[in-house]
C-alpha cells in the first residue's frame, strides 16, 4: 500500500504539471498577443505595451509560466485585466454554488444508479427490470441541458413549485438557495444516473456470475445476502473506477446546467471571461477545475486501494 | 440399514425451455456412504450436483424427488434451502482459485459459515475456525486465517473450501471435480484429506469426477452417467471389474494404466469413437447407440432402463464373464 | 464458470428470444441512423426555406402552418430547415470527431500494446492525464483562444475522445497479442508492424467500429452542449444545441421551439447508441456478454 500511494501521488503531481503546461501553451501559444487581444482593435501601441508590462506579458514564456505556477502554489491566482479583481476572490464566491451542485449531482446519480442498476441486473426478465434498462438507454441520449429545460418547464412553469432560474445567496436566504439548486441537481443526477446505471448493471451482472458468489450461496446465504454482503462489495471496485472516469463529464454537465438555470457559478464566470478574453482568469480557473478533477481521481484511486486487498497488501 | 439415506434421488429431471440436461436420474447415497458419479463433460453430472444444492443457473428447473433429511428438497423454498446449504448439505467446487471471495479474509469466510448456521458468537466461531483449519493440515492457522485468498496457494484454498463445507458437520458433501484445478502433487493430499475428514464426521460423500481411479480409491458405489441418464450403477468393485454397459467398458478401456502402456510404444490406448451428443440433438432410444459397437434397431428405437440383474441400462449388456482391462 | 462450463448451451427458445431482441436493437439503430444521415445529406440538395434569413411577418408560426412544417422561430425562420441544417452539423462534427479519435486512438493504442513497456506506460499515463481534463473545459479554452466554430469543436471533441479510444483499443489489442496465433507469428520471426496489420488490426476492427458509433453519438451530444453554451458552432452554421439556446433566450422555455431540437438530439443519439450496441452483439461477442 505505501508504494501504491506513493505511485498514485507521484502520478497526481506529474499529471497536474503536465496539465498546467498544456493549458499554458494552449492559451498563451495559440492566443497571440494577449495584451492586444484584451484591449481590442482600437488600442494604441502604447496602451498595449503598458498592459503587457504591468502584467509581465512581455517576459519570455518560460519565465511567465513559472511565475504563474509559483503564484498558483501560494494561492495567488492572478488578477483580472479589466477590473483588477483578484481571481481567487472571484472564484471563492462562485464555488459556493458550483461545488454543492456538482457534488449533490454525483450523489444523486449514485443514489439512482446503484439500486436501479442492481435491480435491472438481477431481474432483467421482469418488466420493471426491462423498463429500467430502457430508461437508462434513453436517459443516456438526453442532453443534460434539455433535461434541465424539460424539468423547469414542468416544475417551474406548469406547476410553479420551484424557480426556473436565478440565485439568492446562501447567507441571504438559505432555503431560497436550496430551492434554486433542486432542479439543477435533479437534472444533473438523472442524466449522470442514467449512464452510471449501465455500468452498475454490468458490474453487478459480472460479479453475481462469479464462482465466489456461488460459494456464498452454497454455504447458506440467500440471494439477497449474497448480493449485499458479497456482490456489492466486489462490484464496488469497478464502479469506483467508472465514477472516477465520469467526474470529467460531470464537470461538463455542471458547466451547462449552470447556464440553463442562470446560476452564477464558476462555469458562467469562465464563459463570461472567455468572451472577454480575460486570459489569466480563464487560465487559472481552468487549472483549478483540472486540479479538482485530478484530486477526486486520486481519492478514488486511494479508495480503490482500501477496498481491494490485492492492491492494499501488494508490495 | 436402519439409518435414513443421506440423499435419495428419484426420477430427477433438469430442464430448460424444453431441453433436458438430466433425464430421469435415480440413486441413493446411504448415510455416511460414498458414491461416485462419473461421466464425460456434458453428461449432466454437474447439473445434477447443482440441482441437489438448489443452485441451478437461471432458467433451469429441477423436477422429480430429492429426499434429504426427511424433506423433498425440490419442494422447498429458497429460504428454507439457504438454511440447509452449508449445514446439512454442502458442496466443494472445482476451481478454488475463483471460489473464494477475494475481498474477505479466508478465516472470516469459514467463520461466517459457522456463525450463520451454528448461532455462535464471533469469538467462538473464530476458535472453531482455527481448530478446523488445523484439522485441514493448514500450516500456522492463526496467521493463515488472516490472509486473503490471493495470498495463499491453490491447495490451501481448496482446503479452506473443504473446511467451509465441513464446518457444520453436514450429512452430505457434494464434491464436484475438487482436484482438477490443482497441481498433480497436491491432488492426492487434498483427496486424502477430504476422504478422512468426511469419514471422521460420518458425512456422506457424492464425488463427481471423470477420473475413474479417484472413484475406485474413494467410493463404495458408482453411477456412470451418459447424456443425462445413469447407464450403469453398482458397487465400485463390481462395475469396474466387470462393466456391463458398453459405455462404461469404453471408459475403462480408454484409461491409461501401466498395464496397457507398453514402453516400446507398440500398444494402443483405445478410445470411444464419436462425441457426447449436444443437448438439442440427443439420439433416439439409447443415447449411446451412435457410438456403440453392438447397437441394433431396438437401441435406436427404445430407451433402456437399468436392469436389476446387470445394473446396466443396455439392451445388449456386456457378458458377465468378459472382464474388462483391470482398473 | 467451472461446473457451469459443462452446462449445455442456452436452449433454442430463450436464445431465439435474445437474438430477436438483439435484431430489433440493431434494426432500430440502423433505421434511425440511416434516416439521420439521409436528412443531413438531403439538406445540401433541398431546403424548404433559407434557415438564416429572417421573415418577421412569419414569426412564431405554429407547427403545421402552410409552408412551414414545424413552424417558425422568433425571427420567422423555418424550424424544419434549421433542423435539417442542424443534422448536417451533427453529422460533420460527430463523425469528424469520432473519425479523428479513431485514427489517432488506434495508432496510439496499437503502439502501446505492441512496442514494449516504456511506450505503453508513456501512452497510457498520457491518456490518463488527458482523461482528467474535462472535455467541456478544453472546448472552452479552445474557443477562448482560436475562436469558436465547427472545426474548433471537432478539435476539442477529438482531444476529449482520443484518450479513452486509445485505452479501449490498447486493451483489445493486448488480449489479441496474447493469442497463440500472434505468439506463433512472432516466434516465426514476423516483424511487429506486419503482425499488427495482419493479425491484430483485423481482430480489433469490431471494437473500432462499435466505438466509432458510440463516440459519434457522444460527439453529437457534446457538440449540442457546446453550441448551447455559445462556444460551439455559430451562424450561418446551425446546431440543434444552438437552436435550443436561441429558443430559451428569445421566447422562453415553454415554447414548442424548445422541443423539436431536443427531440432530434435524443432520437439521433439513441439511434446511434442502439446501432453501436447491436453491432457489438454481432461483432464482439466477448464484450456483449458482459454488458447484456
Amino acid at each position: 500500500m505505501p508504494i501504491y500511494i506513493a505511485r498514485k501521488l507521484a502520478f497526481f503531481i506529474l499529471a497536474v504539471i503536465a496539465a498546467s503546461i498544456a493549458i499554458f501553451l494552449l492559451i498563451r501559444g495559440a492566443g497571440g498577443n494577449v495584451a492586444a487581444v484584451v484591449l481590442g482593435k482600437d488600442a494604441t501601441a502604447e496602451a498595449i505595451n503598458a498592459l503587457a508590462q504591468q502584467y509581465g506579458l512581455d517576459r519570455p514564456m518560460v519565465v511567465q509560466y513559472f511565475d504563474w505556477i509559483g503564484k498558483l502554489l501560494q494561492g495567488d491566482l492572478g488578477r483580472s485585466f479589466r477590473t483588477n479583481e483578484s481571481v481567487a476572490d472571484l472564484v471563492v464566491s462562485r464555488l459556493s454554488i458550483s461545488i454543492p451542485l456538482c457534488v449533490s449531482g454525483l450523489v444523486l446519480g449514485l443514489l439512482i444508479a446503484i439500486p436501479a442498476g442492481t435491480y435491472s441486473a438481477l431481474y432483467s426478465d421482469r418488466p420493471l427490470g426491462a423498463l429500467v434498462a430502457l430508461l437508462s438507454q434513453v436517459g443516456i441520449a438526453v442532453p443534460v441541458f434539455w433535461a434541465g429545460i424539460l424539468l423547469s418547464l414542468l416544475f417551474g412553469v406548469r406547476l410553479g413549485w420551484l424557480p426556473t432560474g436565478g440565485w439568492t445567496n446562501w447567507d441571504a436566504n438559505f432555503w431560497g438557495a436550496v430551492r434554486s439548486l433542486v432542479l439543477p441537481v435533479i437534472s444533473l443526477g438523472l442524466i449522470l444516473g442514467a449512464s452510471l446505471t449501465r455500468y452498475v448493471r454490468s458490474a453487478v451482472l459480472d460479479v453475481m456470475n462469479q464462482d465466489y458468489v456461488r460459494t456464498a450461496r452454497a454455504t447458506g446465504m440467500t440471494q439477497m445476502q449474497a448480493l449485499l454482503q458479497v456482490g456489492l462489495r466486489n462490484a464496488a471496485l469497478p464502479i469506483a473506477t467508472v465514477v472516477g472516469l465520469q467526474i470529467a463529464e460531470l464537470i461538463g454537465g455542471t458547466v451547462i446546467i449552470e447556464t440553463v438555470f442562470s446560476l452564477p457559478g464558476l462555469s458562467r464566470m469562465i464563459l463570461a471571461n472567455v468572451a472577454a478574453r480575460e486570459v489569466i482568469v480563464v487560465q487559472s480557473t481552468v487549472m483549478l477545475i483540472i486540479i479538482f478533477v485530478m484530486l477526486i481521481n486520486l481519492i478514488v484511486d486511494l479508495l480503490y486501494g482500501v477496498l481491494d486487498p490485492r492492491v492494499r497488501l501488494a508490495r | 440399514m436402519t439409518a435414513p439415506a443421506a440423499i435419495e434421488v428419484r426420477d430427477l429431471h433438469v430442464v430448460y425451455d424444453g431441453l433436458a440436461a438430466v433425464r430421469g436420474l435415480s440413486f441413493t447415497v446411504p448415510a455416511g456412504g460414498r458414491m461416485g458419479l462419473v461421466g464425460e463433460s456434458g453428461s449432466g453430472k454437474s447439473m445434477t450436483a447443482l440441482a441437489l444444492m438448489g443452485l441451478l443457473p437461471p432458467g433451469w428447473k429441477a423436477q422429480g424427488t430429492i429426499l434429504h433429511d426427511g424433506v423433498d428438497l425440490i419442494t422447498q423454498t429458497d429460504k428454507a434451502l439457504s438454511a440447509r446449504r452449508g449445514r446439512t448439505v454442502s458442496m466443494v467446487f472445482q476451481d478454488p482459485m475463483s471460489s473464494l471471495n477475494p475481498v474477505r479474509r479466508v478465516g472470516d469466510q469459514i467463520a461466517d459459515v459457522i456463525r450463520r448456521h451454528g448461532g455462535v458468537g464471533r469469538h467462538e466461531a473464530m476458535g472453531q475456525t482455527i481448530d478446523l483449519m488445523m484439522q485441514m493440515n493448514l500450516p500456522r492457522p492463526e496467521q493463515l486465517a488472516r490472509s486473503y485468498p490471493h495470498q495463499i496457494s491453490g491447495g490451501q484454498k481448496q482446503r479452506i473450501m473443504i473446511a467451509m463445507a465441513l464446518a457444520c458437520y453436514p450429512q452430505l458433501i457434494i464434491a464436484d471435480e475438487p482436484t482438477t484445478a490443482l497441481d498433480v502433487t497436491v491432488q492426492k493430499q487434498v483427496l486424502r484429506l477430504l476422504s478422512a475428514a468426511t469419514r471422521e464426521r460420518n458425512s456422506a460423500l457424492l464425488m463427481i469426477t471423470h477420473d475413474l481411479p479417484v472413484i475406485a480409491a474413494m467410493c463404495d458405489t458408482v453411477a456412470v452417467m451418459y447424456a443425462g441418464r445413469i447407464v450403469e450403477y453398482g458397487p465400485v468393485r463390481q462395475v469396474f471389474r466387470n462393466p456391463r454397459h458398453h459405455y462404461t467398458r469404453g471408459l475403462l478401456d480408454s484409461q491409461p494404466t501401466m498395464d496397457n502402456i507398453a514402453l516400446d510404444g507398440s500398444s494402443r490406448l483405445t478410445s470411444i469413437p464419436g462425441m457426447v451428443p449436444p443437448l438439442p440433438a440427443l439420439p433416439s432410444g439409447c443415447a449411446f447407440h451412435p457410438r456403440c459397437p453392438v447397437a441394433t434397431d431396438i437401441c435406436r428405437a427404445r430407451m433402456p432402463e437399468i436392469d436389476a440383474a446387470t445394473g446396466a441400462a443396455c439392451w445388449h449388456p456386456v457378458a458377465a464373464s468378459q472382464p474388462a482391462v483391470a482398473s | 464458470m467451472t461446473s457451469l462450463a459443462t452446462a449445455p448451451a442456452p436452449a433454442p427458445a430463450r436464445a431465439t428470444r435474445r437474438r430477436r431482441r438483439r435484431n430489433l436493437t440493431l434494426t432500430i439503430g440502423i433505421v434511425i441512423t440511416a434516416a439521420f444521415i439521409t436528412i443531413a445529406l438531403a439538406s445540401f440538395l433541398y431546403l424548404p426555406h433559407n434557415p438564416n434569413i429572417p421573415r418577421i411577418p412569419d414569426r412564431l408560426l405554429p407547427a403545421g402552418s402552410p409552408g412551414y412544417l414545424l413552424g417558425t422561430d422568433a425571427l420567422g425562420r423555418d424550424i424544419f430547415s434549421q433542423l435539417m441544417v442542424g443534422a448536417r452539423t451533427s453529422l460533420l462534427v460527430g463523425a469528424g470527431a469520432a473519425l479523428i479519435s479513431l485514427l489517432v486512438g488506434t495508432v496510439a493504442g496499437l503502439s502501446a500494446a505492441a512496442f514494449g513497456r516504456l511506450t505503453d506506460e508513456t501512452i497510457s499515463r498520457g491518456a490518463d492525464i488527458m482523461l482528467s481534463i474535462p472535455g467541456m473545459v478544453t472546448a472552452l479554452v479552445l474557443a477562448a483562444t482560436i475562436g469558436s466554430g465547427a472545426l474548433t469543436t471537432i478539435l476539442a471533441l477529438s482531444a476529449f475522445f482520443t484518450p479513452s479510444f486509445t485505452r479501449v483499443i490498447r486493451s483489445a489489442a493486448l488480449s489479441v497479442t496474447q493469442e497463440d496465433f500472434v505468439i506463433a507469428a512472432r516466434l516465426y520471426g514476423r516483424p511487429t508492424w506486419f503482425i499488427l496489420l495482419r493479425h491484430v488490426l483485423p481482430n480489433v476492427a469490431g471494437v473500432m467500429i462499435v466505438q466509432f458509433t458510440l463516440y459519434f453519438a457522444a460527439g453529437i451530444l457534446t457538440e449540442a452542449g457546446l453550441s448551447y453554451l455559445g462556444v460551439g458552432v455559430t451562424r450561418p452554421s446551425i446546431s440543434w444545441g444552438m437552436m435550443l439556446n436561441e429558443a430559451q433566450q428569445q421566447v422562453g422555455i415553454s415554447s414548442p421551439l424548445a422541443m423539436w431540437p431536443g427531440l432530434a438530439i435524443v432520437i439521433v443519439v439513441l439511434g446511434l447508441n442502439l446501432l453501436g450496441d447491436g453491432l457489438r452483439d454481432v461483432l464482439d461477442p466477448k464484450l456483449a456478454r458482459r454488458s447484456s
